[in-house]
């Protein structure tokens, strides 16, 4: 029982809710230099091209698109689930994942160049190649059958459906949340609350099947069933991330100085700290049950991922994506100091990327027994490194517009005052 | 001091930016300590009495059926080849799964600070160390030679000179299970020692005093005591919320590691943690519905704390509809005939009735949970939850004997039956279950006192603030 | 109501509060007052208070850490050394120190020993279990486990003065304040209890020393078996009765459908030998029967393809005397059969030495190693003059050679039999049979082979033996005449 001083809240349209000029001034470079740097990227990485890795450009543009992808998704599942549990500390963080949240609009057009891929055959997809399964010996009937699902037409189908079910949930979260700024009305929240429900389930069956077409189907006679919430675990840590760096970053230039406490961080960093957990839980079952299992169409994924270049990042991601983190965000100590939580922040936002990277590259190989990927030589890591950056600026550049035009938290919400009083114990 | 519930209020109802009571009507410090020692200091009732016989009669029942098995052998069961996993391993895995709500509850809810928990976190997690002696029972028996299970621990054998096998999943399962059940001991026995200090404090009876004085170790309520206490309660609960997520993971191991179709593949771990909640859940509301009413516990435990259990149940049998529709999907979509085969064979196969009573009772009768007025109302809630339990034992069945019965080698293929003594030790695993609960209502506190009072001071403080405001 | 007892040891000094926020406010005066040895007893955990006395963290996370780390290490050790070093030992192709299946252990263990910290930690640092304490000398005392706050300053605290404490509680509006003093009821644990105590203490000891006893004595006499099938399995022997099934053999014969290794039906092509898609133009009725009997274990379809085959078997028996009369009698089924041309399985050395190997068992007997239809049984029946004695025929004829006798007619003959000969579908494995046939059609190659066949490396050792053959068949011819003359003789003699 604390006592605290009654808090007075600020006025809505107080200058500590408004993205700092800083930030705002940084827009134009970051979508300039994000396209010129996704551009350079992409070409950079068609040319790493080789017998090898036949795939490598637009697989490395797709590596891209799901790190910005995934943690875009998992900003929209921390809107979700935060009404769906009614949670109160959160209020003053929400509007970050908010802004970043709304970028699917955008990625839905990046997600065009993908389904340009189709067009061509086997250069992203394999089964769009039509020799695939002659040259590797499947029987007709099993391709036959495969086929009926990976096809480019139900693929398209599958694709716009899951971006209409997200950008549905994200414009309808946002406006709502942007509306209540304004009106203040309490029914807001509770209409908010009251589709958060429905829109976790729609949202947990679309990731999941988004995963399985986007992911898994790069190597079309692989399966596992958890590869879904894998994609899910990483996409949701960094999520967490990218809302203790931005609002780090505000804060930095003067903006939520007062609401943002060393409480949010704290609990942003037990989450941290629970999603490393997370996702190591479902990596290593991933792996446990097809290692110890041994059926050989399920261990070709990690086979391949056991030698050269990616076999030391296989082993380097049991460090750098687990023990390190884990031993980083453990302490409470670490966890109540903004400064430090903004850099395991971005630290896991770079080890997202290298996961995401070590999922998708190694199916760029020529699928053929004793074809080991690489890492396309100095060509394809500055390909892929550059499609990453600019997608990530232009994703950044983006969401700074989207901040610099309303506020960084929701002024108006009714739990805001228990949020800005929240306290650990 | 009045027990009745205060008309008009309905803390079901939340508006945002103000939080519902958790504990209704004028109740102060002392109510409670009233209404939870009352639950164990008056007389037994005559339901108490009538269900203790019953249940104990059940569990004489499960020990004699235990007797038989081990004198005569494991043929007894209805256990032949191939499907030798059979009703032990059914009942082991969903006596493990109701356990899991427990812990869930205190630990998990704990560390999201949930306080609705701090009224069923006593109670919810005594049914997890009961259902976990349930559960321990059953591979213990199904080892054939009962008397040479401690074969399992790793001791130096004079005799065998050798070591168990520690990459086989059963071995795990000994170490998960009972490292689950003795940390869920120790998280439930620290919960109660501050109440059970005011056990000691109320006891006129002299043996009584010194009984419950042993229990509580001195527990004065220093401030210093509750600071390291809370501490370590803390702690138990970050390390009991991974560990109730590796038991179910690890029991999920015993059958994903293996290559039996249907058995075999990775979203098993999520998905019955997911299926461990969903029955534990189920098995706290069908057992708390009817407790709070005849224990007088209707204002401590209320109709909120109900319907937030409900919404736990739709969400987790959500979860598990998905994991049942995903494998599906993969069976398929991986185009590997054997698993093809296996699920076409759980829907479509013979044991299609058990299939469907699963589908039907996992995923479908939770969906009214959809339903406020469902969520809200307790008899809905009991029947829902009973279905729901009903529902996890199917599901275990199903994954148990369906795959095992239709393996890769056709002409072994057969058809299980389960024989009395199947259903009698099924029957006597609730009379353990239940005996166990019985005593613990008549014997230690139902409620957490403590936190209750807790969350109580908390709710007044924060009236207090919002007046304040106004 | 406190009357002081000043003779007694004072602990120190209590007050009572009914509300939370009037036991902080005390707090917060006292620890102005510059008292420190205070502490505050609640019925509940009261957020504020460690600040409001002034009360340090614990280190209880430090010592959960560690034991965690040590669960760790040990559960590592353990079963490396368990698995991977003293007992080893290879489980389905598993490492000896497979990493992966020993993280759950890991674990399990790091969780458990983790716990174990803070829970005894706990205790330890509190100080706890801790049974006589003075404070429960005071009656009121009972409700801090209730609903009532007590403040204390400990009278071991530099400040303390009786009178002084007391005034500053008095200050703070509570209403009961009293001394701590000693407890003077009886300190004797009750007799019953040592008692209990004992007992339980000398039964638990009584199963270890039966243990120890019977580990070290030797006895003469045998064994007590408690389980006396599980010593001595009463499992059964072949022919053996039992009263299990109801037919009470033991053996138990295989379940229907069951198809031994190495017996898994071939096509049906293979296992008759004949070319089903061209009989199915001719004869559908028997391509039916043949399905039924050789794909369905139909036994009515068996017996009527058994007696066709016989019937015309033996119809061909009767030819036999004359040749040039067959022509003109109506195509028996032996030949209208459209038999398939050639081996249906690869003819290698492996399917040829296998083939030798059967048909020295099965085939010899009769027909000789050289298939010339005169092997031991033959011989022994010649020299009896059994005058229903069918000689078996010679492979060397040229109505058996394959451009006449197709691959398929001869595995069917083998299969089914012919004339006196039996059907050897019983004794042969399908794939033998066929075997059989690339040996018996190498077996007539063999005795018309040409010199070019035969590879330059071989052919001085061809040459080698034709000679030893030679000089062999003149040995015999001599030794014959010689015998022959030595009968003569002694027939004059």
């Amino acid at each position: 029982m604390a006592e605290h001083a009654a808090t007075t809240l600020k006025p809505a349209d107080d200058p500590a809710f408004s993205l700092p000029s800083f930030l705002s001034g940084l827009q134009l470079p970051l979508l300039g230099g994000g396209l010129v740097a996704l551009v350079v990227g992409v070409a950079l990485a068609f040319t790493a091209q080789d017998e090898t890795m036949p795939r490598f450009g637009f697989s490395a543009y797709l590596t891209a698109f799901l790190y910005v992808t995934t943690i875009v998704l998992g900003c929209l599942f921390f809107v979700l689930i935060q009404h769906l549990v009614r949670a109160g500390w959160s209020v003053v963080v929400r509007r970050v994942a908010e802004c970043f949240m709304i970028l699917v609009v955008p990625l839905a057009v990046f997600f065009l160049p993908i389904l340009f891929s189709l067009f061509f055959e086997g250069r992203l997809f394999v089964w769009t190649d039509p020799d695939f399964a002659a040259e590797h010996g499947i029987s007709e009937e099993i391709w036959g059958n495969k086929l009926k699902f990976l096809n480019p037409l139900f693929f398209t189908a599958r694709s716009i459906f899951y971006f209409a079910v997200w950008i549905g949930l994200a414009v309808f979260y946002w406006r709502t949340s942007t509306t209540q700024d304004e009106t203040g009305e309490r029914a807001a929240s509770e209409r908010m609350q009251y589709w958060a429900g429905p829109a976790v389930m729609l949202f947990a069956l679309t990731l999941s099947f988004a995963a399985f077409d986007w992911g898994m189907s790069l190597s079309p006679m692989w399966f596992s069933t958890m590869f879904g919430v894998y994609i899910f675990a990483g996409g949701i840590l960094a999520a967490h991330c990218l809302i203790t760096l931005f609002t780090y970053v505000c804060q930095k230039n003067g903006a939520i100085k007062d609401e943002v406490t060393e409480e949010h961080y704290h609990d942003l960093g037990k989450y941290m700290f629970g999603f490393v957990v997370f996702w190591t839980y479902i990596a290593f079952s991933q792996y446990m049950l097809i290692w110890y299992g041994n059926i050989p169409e399920e261990t070709e994924w990690f086979y391949v991922r056991q030698h050269t270049g990616f076999g030391a990042m296989s082993l380097l991601l049991i460090f750098i994506h687990w023990l390190i983190p884990f031993a980083g965000t453990m302490s409470r100590y670490f966890r109540r100091r903004p400064g430090w939580m903004a850099f395991w922040a971005a630290y896991i936002l770079v080890v997202h990327f290298i996961d995401i990277y070590w999922v998708v590259m190694p199916e760029a190989r020529r699928l053929e027994h004793k074809v080991y990927p690489d890492f396309g030589g100095v060509l394809g890591v500055a390909g892929s490194l550059l499609c990453v950056a600019g997608l990530s600026a232009l994703a950044v550049g983006l969401a700074l517009r989207v901040a610099s035009g309303t506020r960084l938290i929701p002024v108006r919400d009714p739990r805001l005052r228990e949020s800005i009083e929240f306290e650990n114990f | 001091m009045s027990l009745a519930i205060p008309n008009g209020l309905d803390n079901t109802v939340e508006r945002p930016g103000e939080r519902a009571p958790l504990v209704l009507g004028d109740t102060t410090y002392h109510d409670i300590t009233e209404t939870v020692c009352k639950v164990a200091e008056r007389p037994p009732s005559k339901g108490w009495v009538g269900g203790f016989l019953v249940s104990f009669a059940l569990l004489q029942m499960l020990g004699l059926l235990i007797l038989y098995l081990i004198y005569t052998g494991v043929g007894v069961w209805g256990n032949r080849a191939p499907i030798f996993w059979g009703w032990p391993i059914v009942n082991f895995v969903f006596w493990v799964g109701i356990g899991h709500a427990g812990t869930l509850i205190s630990a998990i809810l704990f560390l999201f600070r949930q306080e609705w928990r701090t009224s069923i976190n006593r109670a919810a997690e005594a049914m997890t160390i009961f259902a976990v002696a349930c559960a321990g029972t059953f591979p213990g028996i199904h080892v054939g030679r009962a008397w040479l299970a401690f074969w399992l621990a790793p001791y130096p054998s004079l005799n065998l000179w050798m070591w168990p096998q520690f990459r086989s999943p059963l071995l795990w399962d000994v170490f998960a299970v009972s490292t689950y059940g003795t940390v869920s001991l120790l998280f439930w026995y620290m919960g109660m020692v501050p109440d059970l200090a005011t056990f000691r404090d109320r006891s006129k009876n002299k043996w009584r005093r010194m009984a419950y004085g042993i229990l509580a170790l001195g527990w004065t309520g220093s401030s210093r005591h509750w600071m390291r206490y809370e501490k370590a309660y803390a702690l138990l609960a970050a390390f009991a919320a991974p560990l109730v997520l590796s038991v179910h993971t690890i029991v999920s191991f015993d059958f994903a590691v293996s290559q039996v179709p249907g058995w075999h593949t990775t979203i098993f771990p999520p998905y019955f943690v997911a299926g461990a909640v969903f029955s534990g859940f189920a098995m706290v509301l069908t057992l708390m519905i009817p407790a709070r009413k005849m224990l007088n516990l209707e204002q401590l435990i209320t109709i909120r704390h109900l319907e937030n259990m409900c919404k736990v149940i739709l969400a987790t049998g959500s979860i598990v509809g998905l994991a049942y529709g995903t494998e599906f999907f993969i069976a398929w979509y991986g185009q590997v005939g054997a698993e093809q085969f296996a699920f076409l064979n759980r829907a479509f196969g013979p044991y299609w009735w058990a299939y469907w009573t699963m589908v039907t009772c996992n995923v479908i009768s939770p969906q009214l949970f959809w339903f406020k007025k469902c969520r809200t109302t307790p008899w809905i809630i009991v029947i829902i939850s009973i279905f729901v339990n009903i529902g996890m034992w199917f599901e275990r069945f199903v994954i148990v004997v369906t795959s095992l019965s239709r393996d890769y080698l056709p002409s072994a293929w057969a058809y299980f039956t389960p024989t009395w003594v199947d259903w009698g030790m099924l029957i006597g695993s609730f009379g353990l279950f239940f005996t166990l609960f019985l005593l613990f209502c008549r014997t230690l506190p139902v409620i957490n006192m403590a936190e209750v009072k807790s969350t109580l001071a908390k709710q007044e403080h924060m009236a207090h603030a919002q007046s304040d405001q106004h | 109501m406190s009357e002081t007892k000043t003779e007694k040891t004072v602990h120190g000094m209590m007050a009572e509060f009914t509300t939370v926020d009037s036991l902080l406010a005390a707090c917060r005066r006292i620890r102005d007052a510059g008292y420190t040895k205070t502490d505050a007893f609640t019925p509940f955990p009261v957020h504020g208070i460690d600040k409001a006395l002034g009360i340090k963290p614990t280190l209880l996370p430090w010592i959960a850490l560690g034991a965690g780390v040590c669960g760790t290490l040990i559960a590592l050790a353990m079963q490396i050394w368990m698995n991977s070093i003293d007992y080893k030992y290879i489980i389905s192709g598993k490492p000896y120190i497979s990493l992966p299946a020993f993280i759950p252990v890991a674990f399990e263990l790091t969780i458990l020993l983790a716990s174990f910290g803070a829970f005894f930690g706990m205790w330890a640092l509190n100080g706890l279990p801790r049974f006589s304490n003075p404070l429960f000398t005071d009656p009121r005392f009972d409700r801090a486990t209730d609903d009532r706050f007590f403040l204390y300053i400990d009278a071991k605290d530099e400040r303390y003065d009786s009178e002084g404490v007391r005034k500053l509680f008095g200050d703070m509006g509570t209403d009961y304040i009293n001394e701590v003093v000693d407890d003077e009821s009886k300190k004797d644990v009750p007799k019953p209890i040592y008692l209990i105590w004992g007992l339980s203490v000398a039964a638990s000891l009584v199963p270890l020393l039966c243990i120890l006893t019977m580990r070290v004595t030797n006895s003469s006499s045998p064994r007590f078996h408690v389980f006396f099938d599980m010593d001595f399995s009463p499992a059964k022997d072949a022919q053996m009765t039992t009263s299990l099934f109801s037919d009470n053999r033991a053996m138990r014969p295989d379940v229907a459908g069951t198809v031994a290794r190495g017996q898994l039906p071939e096509s049906l092509d293979v296992l008759t030998g004949i070319d089903v898609e061209a009989l199915s133009m001719t004869d559908s009725n028997r391509v039916e029967r043949l399905v039924r009997a050789y794909l369905m274990d139909d036994q009515e379809a068996q017996d009527a393809e058994a007696a066709t085959i016989e019937d015309e078997q033996s119809a061909e028996a009767g030819d036999e005397s004359g040749e040039a009369a067959a022509e003109t009698t109506k195509p028996s089924v032996m030949d209208s059969t459209p038999w398939i041309k050639t081996n249906p399985l690869t003819v290698d050395r492996y399917l040829l030495e296998r083939g030798q190997q059967q048909f020295s068992i099965y085939c010899s007997t009769c027909h000789g190693m050289d298939g010339r239809g005169n092997g031991l049984v033959n011989q022994r029946a010649q020299s009896k003059g059994f005058d229903t004695w069918v000689p078996p025929s010679s492979m060397h004829q040229e109505t058996l050679y394959g451009e006449v006798y197709p691959d398929g007619k001869l595995y069917s003959t083998i299969s089914n039999g012919i004339r006196k000969m039996p059907g050897y579908a019983g004794q042969i494995k399908v794939k033998d049979r066929w075997a059989i046939v690339a040996y018996v059609r190498a077996l007539q190659k063999s005795q018309n082979a040409s010199m070019d066949l035969v590879p330059d490396s071989e052919k001085q050792g061809v040459d080698a033996a034709v000679k030893a053959a030679k000089a062999e068949l003149e040995r015999q011819a001599k030794e014959a005449e010689e015998a022959a003359k030595k009968r003569e003789e002694a027939k004059k003699g």
